[in-house]
């Protein structure tokens, strides 16, 4: 390696390398740093060397291996040079078809990125959704660099802000250089680097100075400083030698953690480079100025990111942090004046002593110049490093550049800052990132991490976790942090173990505050932030876990059980009935199911299964349990009359049921087997409500649901037909005949409209009155091209019964979102297609246009996903000049219902802007004493289990209405209680994948209503429940094995 | 590890203040712990009090007072693995081993232990076995992953024989081919060099399949020094000035038989350290 002894020499080597160097030669990037070795990038280097030297030396194709480029959730990537082309994702036999295209100067089409919004290719990782809105000055730099060559940094103008230093006559230059581009701290204080460079610059003392660079990434969560180091280590070696020249230190120190094994590997190779080059040790490029950098490794304590516990640490002793003043800037690494900085702000160096401090100051904004790095990882779709302009708002980072929450699932918050940071939740999202807005949030900006949050995370573990973390690493010097997380630690383990009372939450916030105030070190006086961040912002989840003893992102087990039963609306215990299956005690696996819940059948058919959205296998990367699947096998196969509960003896009170639907229904049944009087009052001619009128019978025949009410029905209970709310009978003509409760649930049977003009034009219909037709009256309103708005099961189901209409030529469904954001089921949605329904996503109507009074067609404009609304969904929006025209004959609109509920009000109930009822969500009382309300009238269209599952409730609380109890009794966690013996698997026995039941091909499906699925045979329904995970042993294994028929049946345990 | 190879580690790393975790860190290297005996032997060295010794040796998560397993088993539990059911893996780990984290299995095979952050938060939850990373874990690979610890058989790499991956060099000074066919290692031909350390003189075979760079030699050099490596026709030495990345030590520096790059090797004993540089010839 050649040796510099001067300035010159070192430009002409660089002039010399840009000579060799010819940009137009097709050279492969491909990233290897930490992330993408562990996804496999050893693999794709290997064998594109294996390729390469097949080919030999007439394959003009280079290889360049790199730190990270950033884009973690791609990696292995490779990125084609010059034309920079992206391929994300790739597996060592793509190499070759990669290799031959760039030969011929082409790419492989079928290997590019595809952006999961328009579901088109993108070739350039410029013109990529994640790359696009980002600022790499710094990591940027990581793909034109081999980390272990220092030649590749030299002609990437490495090293060149060294020269233009040495060149300076006055050292103070470069400090005022450095405070002019307004850097801060990176490390997360956000102390502007100038002022201290100068403070530290004016420490004289001839026995020597220390720099050093903080490189102890210690939050969990923040990966910057390592992918820089990895992928850059020069960048670091040439900013703190500048900052040495600049400053008048004599030696430097890297502190580095040792669970970053690759960093600390090209660092020593770097720094032995560095020096073999003149560039770094005595009498730098022969200018007289000498210094020298060296490496020391961390041994694991957080605390050692603190300065002071860090400058221990490397004394050799434990690092615990102490008082300051004296400043490490007067007194620091061995007495002397020692300099601190952390990895990106060192990285910043050498950008803005090569480009100038304006250059860097022109992006960010005033106060917070420059670009920052953040981690954008949890759950997020495009986890990976993102350096963006200092200003750019959270929503930016997270919807735009981050691709917002996997799947369907909702974001929640982002947690920034490490265990000293805080959460923010989705709803100040439009927060521009600075040091000073972060603060003011609750959190801080730290080292960079952010990390996302959706609804599967609780934000009570979020805070313990944090806790359990700042516990053990709290150095133990001041009492107040050691014990201080410590009990608050045990405070939040009492509300996730379910032993929280509403005092734990006053102690939580007093002790917090205590904690904030009365420590030394800044571990210590951010400690509580975790814990005051969620408080302040998530308040009502700790109410939640307290008052509820729920999780809902089903996390703290103690308080969730068996996730399938803690979903379930109606506490239903699927562990237990497919341990039944798996048993071939089908009947009592019926009795399990009817137990719960008043429509199994119905259930098994139509339900939205929460308990499969929930199922731990699914969790754990495997497919769910088919739970509901099973369920119908068990309906389907066994009689009803092994469970027919006897009503008790008629106590000769009068409770009145409006609306036959499922809440209705199931309120009537629990409530004369407690032996009321019931009468329900049915507006229509028949009962079932929604599962009638709205359901089509090719997902659920009309015998099963007859069949269904047949068998809730018993002497204490009759029903009126034709006989509606506000015009046949009112809650006072009801109170007046005697009945003592009135339990509403009449549903939500009114079509939102779109709100444009010509809508009430012939040939446009509301859904729920075109289903109403069809089902009940058997009337065919759709004709020719029929159009469909909405993305719902209301609209799936509109579409699919139209597509069976026999003057219809064509359906075509709108949805204003992206199919992943669809709110129908899934399945729902494959059958519609085909079926033959196109869906069009991204689209929303926006005129209708009209003809000699009839519909004639729409004016739909195409929209782009924009930033999150507080429903952690994102929002539409238009794009101006992407409008179009649809020719349509029959538009159905189904964007929504709402309960209506006019009539309601006018006999005294307060009713929201929403047409729904006002009900107490846990005791269902209305604003009228005895008047309790439930189903789809209190929260607007729902499923049919949260109608049973309401109704179940209403019978609950209006029992104890009626015999002057209170309405509400403390609340227990649902643990499974009853032990059943797990199956035994052979050694060998492989998992089958998930049962998939039988269902009708689409040709013989649309032209009739037959019902398109069918049951599971019983060698599927007894494979599949073996599949179960069995959550529940783990709550059940210490009790003494019951006998599973003797057992006690259904939800009647858990009130 | 005797006493002369612990007054070595201290003698490098300085007997003040300053040294004392890198000596730690040295020994527990070496030994998987940090020994009792050792202890008390840097502290009477260094001239510190073993309670202060004690106090950094536990202050400090990197460091051990137990023995560990022949393999260790690190899961991440850093913030984004946490959020991505990282506690989950761990349980996992802790059930099929029927030990908790920081413990060791009874046949003293695999140690499970949990790390705060290992800095790969994208691909979260995270594994390390044995240098090994592993992303994106679920339950369901925990047994997979075990068994790869056990057996040494670690997916990432591939199996070499699928597509055999094979080198033929030159020297290059004379340009003459430092292949033997009449020898072969793992089935294909090997590189033939002259090695010697000491005055001893001898050949050293290379096997030529790509990333199984095990030397056989005709001496027996002792491990961990380095000796020169150099042409059998001309003699000329292959030490070019290069430095190994894995440890340091010079590199041997040959030229791809097609002109088409070199290839360098380590000359340590006992390192692997490779470097295949298609193209290019400087670093």
């Amino acid at each position: 390696m050649e040796k510099f002894n001067s300035i010159n020499g070192l430009q002409e080597f660089r002039s010399r390398l840009l000579a060799q160097f010819d940009p137009r030669v097709p050279t492969l990037v491909i990233s290897a740093g930490t992330c993408g070795q562990a996804s496999g990038a050893n693999a794709v280097i290997r064998a594109a060397k294996r390729v390469l030297l097949r080919k030999g030396p007439a394959c003009g194709v280079r290889l360049r291996v790199t730190g990270c480029h950033g884009f973690c959730a791609m990696e292995p990537s490779v990125l084609l040079e010059p034309r920079r082309t992206f391929y994300p994702k790739v597996g060592p036999d793509d190499i070759a078809a990669i290799i031959d295209a760039a030969e011929r100067g082409d790419i492989v089409e079928s290997l590019l990125f595809v952006d999961p919004q328009t579901g088109a290719r993108i070739e350039k990782q410029d013109d990529m959704p994640f790359f696009k809105g980002q600022a790499r000055t710094i990591i940027g730099r990581n793909e034109k660099i081999d980390p272990i060559r220092i030649r590749d940094y030299i002609l990437n103008d490495g090293y060149l802000a060294l020269t233009r230093a040495l060149g300076e006559q006055n050292s103070g230059s470069i400090v005022e250089e450095v405070t002019a581009s307004g850097l801060r701290g990176r490390g997360g204080a956000g102390f502007p680097t100038g002022r201290k460079w100068g403070l530290f610059a004016a420490q004289r003392n001839v026995s020597g100075k220390y720099l050093i660079c903080n490189a102890d990434e210690g939050d969990p969560g923040a990966y910057m400083d390592r992918s820089v180091l990895e992928g850059n280590p020069h960048s670091i070696i040439e900013g703190m030698t500048v900052g040495a020249f600049a400053t008048g230190a004599t030696e430097g120190i890297i502190y580095i953690r040792t669970e970053y094994p690759l960093a600390i590997k090209h660092l020593r190779i770097a720094l032995e480079q560095a020096r073999e080059m003149g560039l770094l040790g005595e009498n730098i490029l022969g200018t007289g100025f000498s210094f020298d950098i060296s490496i020391v490794k961390g041994a694991g304590a957080f605390v050692c990111g603190e300065e002071t516990a860090l400058i221990r640490s490397i004394e050799g002793h434990m690092g615990e942090p102490r008082q300051r003043p004296p400043f490490p800037i007067v007194k620091g690494l061995y007495g002397k004046p020692t300099m601190i900085n952390n990895v990106e702000t060192w990285a910043n160096i050498p950008i803005i002593v090569s480009t100038g401090a304006r250059q860097f100051a022109e992006r960010g904004t005033e106060g917070n110049s420059g670009t920052k790095i953040f981690s954008l990882v949890g759950k997020i779709r495009n986890t990976g490093l993102v350096e963006v302009p200092m200003g750019m708002t959270i929503n930016q980072v997270v919807r735009d550049i981050g691709g917002g929450a996997p799947g369907k699932r909702k974001i929640k918050a982002v947690q920034t800052g490490g265990p000293a940071g805080g959460c923010i939740p989705v709803s100040k999202f439009d927060l521009p990132i600075s040091y000073e807005s972060l603060k003011a949030a609750g959190s801080i900006m730290g080292s960079g991490g952010m990390i996302v949050m959706d609804d599967s995370t609780c934000m009570i573990d979020v805070a313990r976790y944090f806790m359990a973390f700042l516990k053990d690493e709290s150095c133990g010097k001041c009492f107040t942090c050691r014990k201080g997380t410590q009990r608050l630690h045990e405070l939040l383990e009492d509300i996730i173990l379910g032993r929280g009372t509403p005092e734990h939450l006053t102690l939580l916030e007093e002790l917090g505050q205590t904690v904030r105030d009365t420590t030394m070190c800044a571990l210590g006086q951010s400690a509580a932030n975790p814990v005051l961040s969620t408080l302040r912002y998530f308040r009502e989840e700790y109410e939640r876990h307290i008052n509820d003893k729920r999780c809902d992102a089903f996390v703290c087990k103690q308080l969730t059980g068996a996730p399938c039963q803690a979903a379930c609306p109606v506490d239903t215990e699927p562990w237990r009935y497919v341990a039944l299956v798996e048993k071939g005690d089908y009947e009592g696996a019926y009795r399990v199911i009817r137990s719960a819940n008043t429509f199994p059948a119905v259930s098994a058919r139509v339900c939205d299964r929460k308990c499969e959205s929930r199922c731990s296998l699914g969790a754990g990367g495997g497919e769910a349990v088919a739970i509901r699947a099973l369920k119908r096998f068990v309906t389907d196969r066994v009689d009803p009359s092994v469970y027919r509960p006897e009503p008790a003896q008629d106590k000769g009170r009068k409770v009145a049921v409006i609306g036959a639907g499922p809440a209705g229904m199931t309120a009537a049944h629990q409530l004369s087997l407690l032996g009321y009087r019931i009468t329900v009052f049915e507006a229509e001619n028949i009962s079932g409500g929604m599962l009638t009128c709205s359901l089509p019978a090719y997902r659920l025949p009309r015998d099963i649901v007859e069949k269904e009410i047949e068998s809730l029905m018993n002497k204490n209970i009759s029903i009126e037909y034709g006989r509606a709310l506000g015009k046949d009978v009112t809650i006072q003509s009801l109170m007046s005949q005697g009945f003592e409760a009135v339990f509403l649930a009449i549903g939500a049977h009114e079509s939102l409209r779109l709100g444009l003009e010509n809508e009430d034009v012939e040939g446009i219909f509301p859904s729920i009155e075109f289903l109403k037709d069809f089902n009940m009256r058997g009337k065919e309103l759709a004709r020719g091209h029929v159009g469909i708005i909405g993305g719902g099961n209301s609209a799936v189901d509109a579409a699919r019964i139209a597509l069976r209409q026999k003057d219809v030529t064509g359906v075509t469904l709108f949805y204003r979102r992206t199919r992943d954001e669809m709110p129908a089921h899934e399945e729902e949605i494959e059958a519609a297609l085909e079926e033959g329904v196109r869906i069009e996503t991204l689209v929303s109507p926006i005129k209708v246009h009209a003809g000699e009074g009839r519909l004639a067609g729409i004016e739909c404009v195409k929209n782009r996903l924009g930033g999150i609304d507080a429903s952690g969904r994102s929002t539409p929006v238009p794009i101006p000049g992407r409008e179009f025209k649809v020719d349509l004959d029959t538009l159905i609109v189904a964007i929504g219902e709402r309960p209506g509920s006019g009539p309601l009000a006018s006999m005294g109930l307060e009713v929201d802007k929403g047409g729904r009822v006002k009900a107490d969500r846990k005791t269902l009382e209305t604003s009228m004493k005895g008047v309790f309300a439930g189903g789809d009238l209190v929260t607007g269209p729902n499923t049919v289990i949260d109608a049973v599952a309401s109704g179940k409730n209403a019978a609950l609380v209006i029992d104890r209405f009626l015999s002057g109890r209170p309405l509400v009794e403390p609340a227990k966690p649902k643990l499974p209680s009853v032990y059943i013996e797990p199956a035994v698997f052979e050694e060998s026995e492989e998992a089958p994948p998930r049962a998939v039941p039988a269902s009708l091909p689409p040709s013989e499906r649309v032209m009739n209503l037959r019902e398109v699925e069918s049951a599971l045979t019983e060698d599927q329904a007894r494979m599949e429940s073996r599949r179960c995970l069995r959550c529940d042993l783990e709550f059940t294994m210490e009790q003494p094995a019951e006998k599973t028929a003797g057992a006690a049946i259904g939800g009647v345990r858990h009130d | 590890m005797d006493t002369k190879d612990i007054l070595d580690i201290i003698e490098r790393n300085g007997k003040n203040h300053a040294g004392l975790i890198a000596i730690l860190e040295e020994v527990q290297e070496e030994c998987s712990y940090l020994p009792e005996e050792i202890l008390r032997l840097v502290a009477k060295e260094t001239g510190r009090s073993l309670a202060d010794i004690y106090g950094v040796a536990t202050f400090y998560k990197a460091f051990s007072l137990k023995p560990k397993g022949r393999h260790c088993v690190s899961a991440c539990l850093g913030t984004a693995c946490h959020v991505r059911g990282a506690q989950k893996i761990v349980e996992e780990f802790s059930q099929e081993l029927g030990i908790k984290p920081g413990e060791t299995t009874p046949d003293n095979e695999i140690t499970l232990e949990t790390v705060n952050c290992l800095g790969a938060c994208a691909l979260g939850p995270i594994v390390v076995s044995d240098g090994h990373y592993f992303a994106n874990v679920t339950a369901r690979k925990v047994g997979e992953i075990l068994r790869d610890t056990r057996e040494g058989t670690f997916g990432s790499d591939g199996a070499p024989e699928e597509h055999p991956f094979l080198i033929e060099v030159s020297c290059p000074r004379c340009g003459r081919s430092l292949m033997d066919s009449g020898t072969s290692l793992h089935g294909h031909p090997s590189i033939l060099v002259t090695a010697s350390m000491n005055g001893k003189t001898g050949w050293s075979r290379i096997p030529s399949l790509y990333g199984r760079f095990a030397r056989t030699h005709e001496h027996a050099f002792p491990d961990n020094t380095i000796i020169q490596l150099s042409c059998p026709h001309c003699a000329s030495s292959f030490q070019d000035g290069s430095r190994c990345v894995e440890c340091g030590a010079p590199l041997a520096t040959m030229r791809l038989a097609d002109g088409n790059g070199v290839f360098r090797i380590c000359t340590r004993t006992g390192c692997e350290g490779h470097l295949l540089d298609l193209g290019r010839a400087e670093l």
